[in-house]
């Protein structure tokens, strides 16, 4: 082994990274082939792509990123040195090098052929990110929120009006193959839960998983002026800008913003009221709430429908993170973990709507909960008590990281060969009304949202 | 604020232990090891194998001969991978389990390998490896060797191997997949010899790159 080539020479002396590395070429290589030909894309039918924010999340996307054909890495931005080794790292072994940026206006004024901009900075960054990126005629992929405020979100969807380039947001579950079955096949085409009065949705994560991140290595450690010149006071900040206000909008945003997406897409209305509680009940040197409940009121054209949404982080009870649509006739549970999701009959139900769906393979009865296996046994029956309801597997299982569907979409858009799931347009409405869930929560009433409050 | 439920550390007593042992006659007693502070964070990944261990609720036990150190402890590490751009390579061997960023090293994806210099000839009970526990995700493949030969063309041993499918072409394992946790997984490498030890692995459930925190091999110089 080559002692001397320690993980710092790269930044040192990038000569050395390319002497050293046996798989590494020209720069930005392509990742693969076999895409339909580019109508939007570069030189050579690639889609040139730069990457601002190669973090935790950004991590994760560059993860799903280097396994998508025609795309070509050029460029890294983060004002983190051990972000962008991580942001390195992920692409070893793809033949690829980017070039890695501390400041992203001189990656824009530098990198011409870039095509796309993934944009996975903390939230209060997406808004002056994602508008750069698109004033420099760039389609832009950003992380949700789109922003911590809706002025920032606004200037967003202004900014791709305006330039005419793609925005997709990153709610991933929209590209979801097993939300998108079953929305198309059990919510629109056979509503198997009847109508949908009621939905409620949770992310509960235990305390340990919601633990201050930490930094001990002082060779780590970003120097403050840095940190300050980048809008943020300190490094613990910088590492958890998800508890402070002014850099996000806290669980609420951070993860309900994902499941309240879905109450939205699969109702297919917006808000009309929001009612919220929140606290900081235990992490009492946290700016945002630690934990937050909230009612959504909609109007559907079947009707008012009632939305409850918690996110708590002191507790992972109640089976993690979901969504629930309970309807006259049963009830859609549905989640990112596969392992969450089942469909439920009422049992009073005309069993002739799902015969048809359970001869053709769309839906398989959970054996636990099939007539045989439900059959009481000796014993007292207590007939108070509801009978379990029937319960239904989805055999449709994403086999690709989670973000990876909604990623392909954005490129497929920027080729012309599809729509995008989740523009920017469409996820200012979705995201308006949880912009006042710690509104409602703070001054503790009701906020009625409008019609006319959700445009731009 | 301080995590309340943080793990009492539980401290390995014997290091100072003269590391000459005599199996037959030796006193057998629990192995322990410091326990990290569990430490979860980012969005959980689900994972998608069918064949995994139970979660790991507690820390493992395990008895050795009294007199067992971590020879393991501050010696030389390789890898097939001879350039990881996150961490390094010591820091597999440096005694700190923390997870998170700064305390793992990352290899490249596909098969990958770290190689431990034992510097002696030795007899080894038990290996404990902790390869990234911020995140409850399974490495695939997890192969551990033994060896006196560095290149281990030679009298290998294999102590663990969780390759249900062969695909690391080494020949499947009965060991079944586990998910890492801060306690870490505790191999009984049952007195096998060697003064060399390799650890293979390619990739996790959650993305297709390597990491190790810290591995420790508990045995005696010959």
């Amino acid at each position: 082994m080559e002692r001397e080539s320690n993980v710092d020479g790269f930044f040192m002396n990038r000569r050395d990274f390319l002497k050293k590395s046996s798989v590494l070429g020209a720069a930005g290589l392509t990742l693969g082939t076999g895409v339909p030909k580019a109508k939007a894309a570069g030189p050579n039918d690639q889609i040139g792509v730069a990457v601002i924010g190669t973090g935790a999340q950004g991590t994760v996307l560059l993860n799903s990123l280097k396994n998508i054909p025609g795309l070509k890495f050029h460029a890294l931005c983060d004002i983190w040195e051990y972000n962008l080794k991580k942001g390195m790292s992920a692409l070893r072994g793809t033949g690829t090098r980017p070039n890695i940026y501390e400041n992203f206006e001189e990656m824009l004024e530098k990198e011409k052929d870039v095509d796309a901009v993934i944009v996975a900075t903390p939230d209060f960054w997406h808004a002056p990110h994602t508008v750069a990126c698109l004033q420099a005629g760039k389609h832009v992929y950003c992380e949700k929120m789109m922003s911590n405020t809706l002025d920032g979100a606004k200037s967003m969807v202004k900014a791709a009006r305006e330039s005419g380039k793609l925005l997709q947001i990153g709610h991933q579950r929209r590209s979801n193959p097993r939300y998108r079955f079953v929305l198309d096949k059990f919510i629109k085409e056979t509503p198997l839960a009847g109508r949908i009065v009621n939905v409620n949705g949770q992310w509960n994560r235990s305390l340990s998983k919601s633990q201050d991140i930490t930094i001990r290595k002082a060779s780590l450690l970003i120097p403050k002026e840095k940190l300050q010149q980048y809008g943020f006071q300190d490094m613990r900040q910088f590492l958890n800008w998800r508890w402070f206000k002014g850099l996000s909008g806290g669980p609420i945003s951070d993860l309900g913003a994902h499941q309240i997406d879905v109450f939205n897409w699969f109702l297919d209305a917006v808000p009309t009221s929001v009612t919220a509680s929140g606290g900081r009940d235990y992490f009492k040197d946290r700016e945002h709430f630690d934990n937050v409940m909230s009612i959504f009121e909609y109007d559907t054209p079947e009707g008012t429908a009632r939305a409850f949404y918690q996110v708590l982080t002191t507790t992972s009870a109640g089976g993690g993170y979901f969504e629930r649509f309970m309807g006259t006739e049963g009830c859609i549970k549905i989640s990112e973990n596969p392992s969450f999701t089942k469909i439920y009959r009422e049992p009073e139900v005309d069993m002739e709507k799902w015969k048809p769906i359970l001869g053709k393979g769309l839906l398989r009865q959970d054996k636990a909960t099939a007539p045989a296996a439900a059959a009481p046994s000796a014993g007292t029956i207590d007939v108070r008590e509801s009978a379990p309801l029937a319960a239904y597997d989805i055999p449709v299982v994403l086999n690709k990281p989670a973000h990876q569907p909604h990623l392909e979409n954005f490129f497929e858009a920027i080729r012309g060969d599809a729509s995008l799931n989740c523009d920017g347009e469409h996820a200012y409405r979705d995201e308006f009304a949880i912009h006042h869930v710690n509104k409602s929560a703070e001054q503790n009433e009701r906020v009625v949202l409008k019609p006319e409050d959700y445009e731009i | 604020m301080k995590f309340s439920m943080k793990m009492k550390k539980q401290v390995f007593t014997s290091v100072l232990a003269v590391a000459v042992v005599f199996v037959s006659s030796a006193k057998m007693i629990d192995l322990v090891t410091e326990i990290p502070v569990p430490e979860i964070s980012g969005t959980p990944v689900p994972i998608q194998l069918t064949n995994l261990e139970p979660l790991q609720q507690t820390a493992p036990v395990m008895q050795v001969p009294e007199g067992t150190v971590n020879l393991a402890s501050g010696k030389p590490v390789t890898s097939s991978d001879d350039w990881p751009l996150i961490g390094d390579l010591e820091y597999i061997t440096d005694g700190d389990k923390e997870t998170g960023e700064g305390y793992y090293v990352e290899l490249l994806p596909e098969l990958q390998w770290v190689q431990i210099d034992l510097e002696a000839p030795s007899t080894i009970y038990g290996i404990w490896m902790w390869h990234f526990h911020a995140q409850r995700r399974a490495y695939h493949d997890v192969i551990i060797q033994v060896s006196d030969d560095p290149t281990f063309e030679n009298g290998v041993t294999t102590v663990y191997n969780n390759d249900f499918d062969n695909s690391a072409g080494m020949g499947t394992g009965a060991d079944l997949p586990y998910i890492e946790t801060n306690f870490g997984k505790l191999v009984d490498a049952r007195g096998v010899k060697g003064q060399y030890v390799r650890l293979y692995s390619d990739g996790n459930t959650t993305n297709d790159s390597n990491h190790y925190i810290e591995v420790e091999v508990f045995g005696a110089t010959n």
